[in-house]
């Protein structure tokens, strides 16, 4: 109404102008006065009209706050929406209802719950039981508008290193010049594919022999630095690169040094080959140190400063099949080239294939194949060779449960082959990230 | 000399790599969205002005979708970022962190486009527990299986890009309004159609036909999962083919990704029949935009409908 009252004096005072100069020859300096004088009111009116437009705006806001609510009264009291434990009848998600608790992070809580029934007797007490193998804290949230923080907190609950263990803590700060994306702290190193996941993310009850002998029991995660980008081309080809410089004194394949850092370059490209199928290959180079800590900082005679060098390559198919199943195959291989005073075998390589078949919502099933020439072998080159079939049980997204059965034959002859059996139980509540790997 | 060389070579190759983006940069808008339903609707909206690129398959779950290097690459270059909102594409989030450009990111960047603004949504859960399946915090996000809805998200997507390539916002609100007239007069003979049917009950797989039966007047006796993204179990198959029987259901509406076996073995007992409807566009081949899609659904719901009215 104050609105049309307003247009209308406009209108009034338009009509009335322009009779009076067209009557009267008002001269020009009254004129300018008098635009100037329509100027501010027309402003004047402008501000009103947005003042009104912002009350509106608000009351409509209101409206449909109370609209929301209403409508989540009218359900439970249609019995449409089961409370479960409910302590609020506000909707949990509706952002603009969240409240402070938004600002929280993140929180989620893997548990892997593992059992063991090994053939070596040489296993002490541990292997053969069932032990939380792992309960992962995992931490997120965005820090403010250019960064985030996550972290990863393990317990471990094995017989002989009950533990707390930072496996990430990383500070990711996006758009660096370039369109570079960098972080610093603690994360899994990008080597391949599977040293990037974590124990429960894994198809298989444990990482491959390969990781596990060149980088350590869980892979490798160390402190450091890494920037990361995708190159751009004309193409439209996707490149990711990523440079890392990590504390020295992780990997087992390294010095153990933590002056001695450890360089890290992967690549990676892919390739849509189907619709349905595509495929990614990647390329792992690491520089780091095998001196000894006895000789301090200074190499022994005779051995290259970031002596050991470890080439990896990986190649991942993914096949997508009508109905939800799936099949991954997917290889990595490394070598390493050592100028080696401290190990017997100088240049050392293994290899893992992985072939995991999703074959219905509630089922996986798949093998993996190992091999590794070690570097620990005394005398001739021996190898080590694992087969390991897995069954994966999909309770939910949450919850998961693997059988699988491995065969070792290990490299050292005097040692037996070991077959074990490992019925592992992942679960997870509250959130949970899994990165585009 | 010899590695100055070797430096200056690398600091030449990636300086060219990252400038060619834009020597090779075309005058289209790049858009990149989430569905190719609301790749559509950009189409339909920002016209040819628009290069639009996809992120999920309209053949699998839009649920467990995992992005590649590709998706990242394609959203890195960007203009605009258009997606459902709410918590429907839970890949969304690793995929922008990866990205790791914060004027995409939802809800606060001002390249990106939530077209769930403004819609009223159903099963707005007040609490929240897994107890009760894989739930969405702010409600059902299946929005887009109401034409209605369709136009809303529509205007967002008019009303963004607007705000984002203001000169050509007069062209965008002008697509906008073409199709809300184009999708008012189909919505018509929708609702006709299905009007002999009101009322009628039917089962669906998951939760993604709720605004859809809201909309044409259906009543959901039940799902053939036994909570949102719980995989069906046989005593809740059991349960639900007693309820069938009981109120005589003969439909049970499905998309292509999923397992076929559960909604068989149901159909089987219950005597009902199998639909599979499309949910985004190009799921399948007779659904090449939202209409043609809402079309053949429509089509294939009337003619089951039709053929359970004559076996009454």
């Amino acid at each position: 109404m104050r609105l049309l009252s307003s247009v209308f004096l406009i209108f009034l005072i338009c009509l009335f102008c322009s009779t009076q100069v067209s009557a009267d020859q008002i001269p020009g300096d009254a004129i300018q006065k008098e635009l100037s004088f329509l100027r501010q009111s027309v402003l004047g009116l402008q501000d009103t009209v947005h003042d009104l437009n912002s009350t509106v705006k608000n009351q409509n806001e209101v409206i449909e706050k109370q609209a929301v609510r209403i409508d989540v009264l009218e359900r439970i009291k249609e019995g449409a929406v089961p409370q479960v434990g409910a302590t609020t009848l506000t909707p949990v998600g509706t952002p603009k209802l969240a409240g402070v608790s938004g600002f929280n992070p993140d929180i989620g809580l893997v548990a892997s719950i593992q059992g063991n029934l090994t053939q070596n007797k040489a296993d002490k007490e541990g292997n053969n039981a069932v032990a939380l193998k792992e309960l992962e804290l995992n931490l997120a949230h965005v820090v403010d508008p250019f960064s985030r923080l996550d972290a990863v907190i393990s317990f471990n609950d094995n017989l002989e290193d009950q533990n707390v263990n930072i496996e990430e803590g990383y500070y990711t700060r996006w758009g660096l010049p370039l369109g570079f994306t960098g972080q610093v702290g603690k994360f899994r190193s990008k080597i391949g594919k599977q040293n990037v996941l974590h124990l429960d993310q894994l198809e298989t009850v444990d990482y491959p022999i390969v990781i596990r002998d060149f980088f350590g029991e869980e892979g490798l995660a160390s402190s450091g630095a890494r920037l990361q980008n995708m190159i751009p081309n004309p193409w439209d080809i996707p490149a990711e690169i990523t440079a890392e410089i990590l504390r020295g004194n992780n990997g087992t394949s390294f010095s153990g040094v933590s002056r001695r850092p450890i360089f890290n370059v992967h690549a990676k490209t892919y390739f849509d080959l189907t619709d349905d199928a595509n495929l990614e290959l990647g390329w792992t180079t690491l520089f780091g140190d095998e001196n000894p800590p006895i000789n301090g900082i200074r190499p022994p005679e005779g051995q290259d400063c970031y002596g050991v060098k470890v080439f990896g390559g990986d190649m991942t198919f993914n096949w997508f099949l009508p109905e939800g199943k799936k099949v991954k195959f997917q290889n990595e291989i490394y070598f390493q080239n050592r100028t080696n005073l401290v190990h017997v075998n100088d240049d050392p390589w293994g290899f893992y294939s992985l072939l995991d078949y999703r074959f219905s919502q509630k089922f996986s099933a798949g093998v993996r194949f190992d091999f590794l020439q070690p570097l620990d072998v005394v005398g001739e080159h021996r190898q080590t060779i694992g087969i390991s079939p897995y069954l994966t049980f999909w309770q939910s997204e949450f919850a998961d449960f693997q059988l699988q059965y491995s065969r070792l034959e290990p490299a050292n002859g005097s040692d037996k082959v070991d077959n074990a059996l490992f019925l592992k139980a992942n679960v997870l509540i509250g959130a949970h990230k899994h990165p585009v790997q | 000399m010899k590695n100055k060389m070797i430096f200056l070579s690398i600091f030449l190759c990636l300086s060219l790599c990252f400038s060619s983006s834009k020597l090779f940069a075309s005058d289209k808008i790049r858009i990149v969205t989430t569905t190719s339903t609301i790749a559509d609707l950009v189409r339909q909206i920002a016209g040819d002005h628009a290069d639009i690129y996809y992120i999920a398959s309209p053949k699998r779950d839009i649920h467990f979708i995992a992005p590649t290097p590709k998706d990242v690459l394609k959203v890195k270059k960007a203009q605009v970022f258009v997606h459902s909102g709410l918590d429907l594409e839970a890949w969304r989030g690793p995929l922008l962190d990866a990205v790791g450009r914060t004027d995409l990111m939802w809800p606060s960047g001002d390249k990106q486009i939530d077209v769930s603004k403004g819609i009223s949504l159903l099963e707005v859960p007040t609490s929240l527990s897994r107890s009760q399946g894989d739930q969405h915090a702010y409600g059902n996000p299946h929005y887009a299986m109401d034409p209605v809805n369709v136009k809303i998200m529509g205007n967002n997507i008019a009303e963004g890009l607007s705000n984002i390539f203001p000169h050509q916002s007069a062209n965008f609100k002008k697509n906008a309004d073409d199709l809300n007239q184009k999708i008012d007069e189909k919505l018509k003979g929708w609702t006709k159609r299905m009007s002999p049917y009101q009322g009628m009950e039917v089962v669906t797989y998951h939760r993604n036909w709720s605004y859809f039966t809201k909309r044409f007047g259906f009543m959901i006796i039940g799902e053939v999962e036994p909570k949102p993204g719980i995989p069906p179990t046989a005593k809740h198959m059991a349960s639900l083919i007693n309820s069938m029987k009981e109120k005589n259901v003969r439909i049970i509406m499905t998309e292509s990704f999923r397992e076929s076996r559960a909604p068989a073995k149901i159909a089987e007992a219950t005597g009902a029949k199998v639909l599979t409807l499309a949910q985004d566009v190009g799921e399948t081949q007779e659904g090449k935009d939202y209409i043609s899609m809402m079309e053949q659904n429509i089509h294939l719901l009337e003619d089951a409908l039709a053929q359970r009215k004559e076996v009454k």
